[in-house]
């Protein structure tokens, strides 16, 4: 306790608080530069992680993998028949494939939903286990860009035949062939959950498969491992999915990124994984939906395994050789995934930095906001004010107003899908100050932008530990929200007007999100973001649109208010009693 | 009842019935937060209770229930849901009322008017949805606040009723005699409060005992398991990691230990500040809700209840921003790490517990800084002086 009296007593000697207090706005900056600086730095060497196995049941790649040319013909043989149903409706081809399965012992259901498609799927019962427990081979008819499925179904058929002839397996392993990667796939997730009739125990991990097109050879296998809202499988799946992959001689491919980048190996290459990871686990369920984000939310390890290219040296059952001895690894787990990070960022395939490395970042971020509101309650002649002045409990009543009314545009916009709208109505809202005559109390624009910027903080506080994407990318893009200036004039001069209408024009969730999209998203061009956010949310159940409807646009609107004209307020108000 | 206090009262009521009325599942999914509901204060099992009663099985057979017999008979006789919810709106508006009572007996020192406290108590959300999830706490929260209104105003026998009513509900509050006592003026008034204590404690057991069937098993099973920390469940308290992670050999002592430490801070606060008796109920209801073993966020809404009565001291405080900051934090993640825990399972137990530290942390800095602020206001001889510069020794 002396220790901190001695160290109060040398701060207030040395005159340190109100140098602080009057530096804020530029601490507030430098935290949001910290927070940049710290993530850019991550790629350097030492600051990230070499990835391990860390649970030792798994063993990838201990035992020999077998599906191999004798296979071959077996799904060459599924992959011609299912050609040859490409003219047929869905049921009939589900019924024929369901009759195909039967025959080598698999118990087999149609769980039809009319308003996404219907998914077909069958239990293999495992000889050794108890049945409690299953791992899922899934393969979608369609893939996210939405060509046909073929030579991945034929996989998941002949790979199920193949596994049924084997009396190794203690979990049962579940085949599911829905219609397509996203709301299909994921309703029969919420269904099997709930609803279904034949089901094979708790899910510990799924495998989607995605390699379309007829070819019997592929270049290199992108993994794709980014859940719904935040969520990533444990890292030990990653690790066996890459593990198996590079075991077996082919090539991985993370986010896009070419697998001639990630073999360069250097700071940039890492720098440039890390940041489509980040942007890519921030629009999860918006842009292209690989298969495993079904899976999210339910306690269930999953990953996509694609293949890419037509020609190369690798045949397709090589592809089926990374299902098979995942499987084998998942096998042999006594516990559910629980050893390895489930908070994590891949820097390469083999590469990580775990969460205590970068949630600094978001951290950091979450105090440069908590920071502009400090500043906004005292760094001006309004700090003196009682708590219950006029002033705050109007600040606060907007507050609570602008939630509901926010909560109002989330809900209106799922049934009226008009982007357009919002983005003039923003666009209209950032350039008010220069039209509108109409003045509000000095100290009032302070309250607001204190109590706007508290919350943000605290939006991005609660966020970050479970969706540290999309909270850093909201902090970083809503970040030229503290920069706008509450000017002490009676008249604002016209360029600081202008500046913070176009500083309110960057940080507005809208804008800011199809501006982010149209630079860095191929998948989202125009305003397909917008619909999107509407169909993550029905069909997928993610949340990105309400986070940005009701964590930062409240905050925006009581931001852009306070860039009305202001006029001074009498300080003699604190003496102004209640009744 | 004065006019603004009568509206205030109203809305209190209003707000919580639209509030249950409106969202008919939020009561259900309160009760199963475990910010709101314990297994010694949720409705759930307040519910199991009534039916078991009903159908004549032996209340505390099954081990589920540990609610008091008399409290559970008392919600056997109302029925319906809509009723149910007014009670606890009414039980609700009543603390608001006596909030605002309170406040008036204190009319020369606090220049807020009384409706003040009154209204932020009805706004709380965490009062708010503590009532609309039917936790039990408000029962002992009514006791509580009844017997400091009637100490306050010298009514003996309400008050020494009130505080057994209290402790009979829930044990630990029964250490909040002493404080009660010493706002009473006299020495016969002690003793008549002391007696009358007693005797309605002898009472109420009395008639638990005849209620269970002549049978003292209720007493193992509310203030037993209580006392032992039966139920080892995740709550915002700071007794249940440690004792699932102990060696079975030391839970006994320690348990004993936890125990001390609620008991042994109630003495010296008392007697520190005793000439301010009613400052003093108020950190030891602070201190029992920082350290009992099953606390939920409607303890701290009450307690925050009681803050806006102390607005004269708030120039005192040393870290107020820092307090509240603790606390919305607390308040804002526990919900989300809990989350990330049991439905997620991308997070463990150790999210959760860094945030019950966090919550505890925010309480102990709050009954801290009160603590300083007294001291203070007493150095000040009641006349604030805000520029001179104390630090501690």
């Amino acid at each position: 306790m002396s220790l901190i009296g001695k160290l109060h007593r040398r701060v207030i000697d040395l005159g340190l608080v109100p140098k602080i207090v009057a530096a804020l706005p530029l601490l507030s900056m430098l935290f949001a530069v910290v927070s940049v600086g710290w993530l850019a730095l991550l790629p350097l060497e030492g600051r990230y992680r070499r990835t391990y196995i860390s649970e030792n049941a798994l063993l990838p790649s201990q035992a020999y993998s077998y599906f191999r040319e004798t296979e071959w013909n077996t799904l060459r043989g599924y992959r011609t028949q299912i050609e040859r149903l490409a003219n047929s409706t869905s049921r009939e081809r589900n019924e024929e494939v369901a009759g195909w399965l039967r025959e080598f012992g698999v118990k087999t259901a149609i769980y039809q939903d009319e308003k996404h498609g219907d998914t077909l799927y069958g239990v293999l019962h495992a000889q050794r286990g108890d049945g409690t427990e299953a791992v899922i081979l899934a393969a979608p008819w369609t893939n996210a860009d939405g060509m046909v499925n073929l030579s991945g179904v034929s996989i998941g058929i002949a790979l199920t035949r193949f596994f049924s002839r084997w009396p190794v397996w203690s979990k049962n392993i579940i085949v599911v062939l829905s219609e397509n990667p996203k709301g299909s796939m994921r309703s029969w997730v919420e269904a099997y959950h709930t609803s279904l009739d034949l089901t094979g125990g708790s899910i510990e991990a799924a495998v989607v498969l995605d390699y379309p097109g007829v070819n019997d050879y592929f270049d290199h296998v992108e993994i794709h491992y980014d859940g719904l809202n935040g969520e990533e499988p444990n890292l030990d799946l990653v690790n066996i999915a890459i593990s198996i992959t590079e075991h077996e001689g082919m090539k991985v491919s993370l986010h896009g990124v070419s697998c001639d980048k990630i073999s360069d190996n250097d700071f940039w290459s890492r720098l440039l994984i890390m940041l489509t990871g980040i942007k890519n686990a921030a629009l999860s369920g918006l842009r292209k939906v690989n298969g495993n984000e079904a899976f999210s939310g339910w306690r269930i390890q999953a990953v996509t395994l694609k293949a890419h290219g037509t020609e190369g040296r690798h045949d397709v059952t090589t592809f089926g050789r990374i299902p098979e001895a995942m499987f084998r690894s998942i096998n042999n787990l006594l516990e559910k995934f629980h050893q390895s990070f489930f908070f994590y960022i891949l820097l390469a395939p083999r590469y990580f930095v775990s969460i205590s490395s970068y949630l600094p970042c978001a951290v950091t971020l979450s105090i440069s906001f908590a920071l502009a509101s400090l500043d906004a309650m005292i760094n001006n002649n309004y700090k003196k004010l009682p708590l219950s002045s006029t002033y705050n409990l109007l600040s606060l009543s907007m507050w609570c107003i602008s939630l509901l009314g926010c909560f109002g545009i989330a809900q209106l916009f799922l049934r009226f899908d008009a982007p357009t709208i919002l983005i003039s109505f923003s666009a209209l809202i950032s350039f008010l100050p220069l039209l509108l005559k109409k003045k509000i109390a000095e100290p009032l624009a302070y309250r607001l932008k204190s109590v706007a910027f508290l919350f943000f903080s605290l939006v991005l506080t609660s966020l970050l530990m479970v969706n540290f994407f999309l909270a850093f990318a909201m902090g970083l893009t809503a970040f030229p929200m503290t920069l706008v200036r509450t000017s002490s004039l009676n008249n604002y001069s016209l360029r600081i007007k202008l500046k913070n209408s176009i500083l309110l024009l960057l940080s507005n969730p809208f804008i800011a999100s199809y501006i982010f999209c149209q630079c860095f998203e191929p998948d989202l061009p125009g305003f397909t973001v917008f619909t999107e956010f509407a169909t993550a949310w029905k069909e997928l159940g993610c949340w990105t649109w309400f986070v940005i409807c009701i964590g930062w646009l409240p905050s925006w609107l009581m931001v852009a208010l306070s860039t009305l004209n202001t006029q001074p307020a009498q300080l003699d108000d604190r003496k102004k009693k209640f009744q | 009842m004065e006019t603004p206090e009568r509206w205030v009262v109203l809305v209190c009521v209003a707000v919580r019935m639209i509030v249950s009325l409106s969202f008919p599942q939020l009561q259900q999914q309160l009760d199963k937060s475990v910010e709101f509901s314990t297994p010694f204060t949720s409705y759930r099992s307040l519910r199991e209770g009534v039916y078991m009663l009903k159908q004549g099985f032996e209340l505390y057979n099954g081990g589920v229930i540990h609610h008091s017999p008399l409290l559970v008979v008392l919600m056997s006789l109302i029925e319906p849901e809509f009723l149910v919810s007014l009670l606890y709106a009414c039980l609700d508006a009543l603390i608001a009322y006596q909030l605002a009572c309170i406040a008036r007996c204190f009319s020369k020192s606090i220049t807020i008017p009384a409706w003040i406290p009154c209204l932020l108590y009805s706004l709380n959300p965490l009062a708010l949805l503590s009532c609309v999830s039917r936790s039990s706490v408000i029962f002992t929260n009514v006791c509580i606040s009844t017997a400091v209104l009637h100490a306050l105003q010298g009514n003996v026998l309400v008050a020494s009723v009130a505080i057994a009513t209290a402790g009979y509900l829930s044990l630990y509050p029964l250490l909040l005699v002493f404080p009660l006592f010493a706002i009473f003026e006299t020495r016969s008034s002690r003793v008549k409060a002391a007696a009358i204590t007693s005797f309605t404690v002898a009472v109420l057991l009395t008639l638990s005992y005849t209620a269970c069937g002549n049978n003292w098993a209720f007493l193992d099973a509310t203030y037993g398991s209580l006392v032992r920390f039966d139920k080892l469940f995740p709550n915002l308290g700071l007794w249940w990691y440690f004792f699932a992670e102990m060696f079975d050999a030391y839970v006994p002592f320690f348990k004993a230990v936890f125990n001390i430490v609620v008991v042994s801070f109630i003495a010296p606060l008392t007697v520190r500040f005793y000439r301010q008796p009613c400052y003093a109920f108020v950190l030891c209801v602070g201190w029992i809700t920082l350290t009992k073993p099953y606390p939920t966020l409607g303890d701290a809404g009450f307690l925050l209840g009681f803050l806006p009565l102390f607005h004269p001291l708030f120039g005192y405080l040393r870290y107020s921003a820092l307090s509240c900051l603790l606390f919305l934090h607390a308040v804002v993640l526990s919900p989300i790490f809990y989350h990330l825990w049991v439905d997620l399972g991308s997070g463990n137990s150790n999210f959760f517990y860094a945030i019950t530290l966090v919550y505890a942390l925010a309480i102990a800095s709050i009954v801290a800084d009160l603590c300083w602020a007294m001291l203070r206001f007493e150095y000040d001889h009641g006349k604030p002086n805000y520029q001179l510069k104390v630090t501690q020794i």
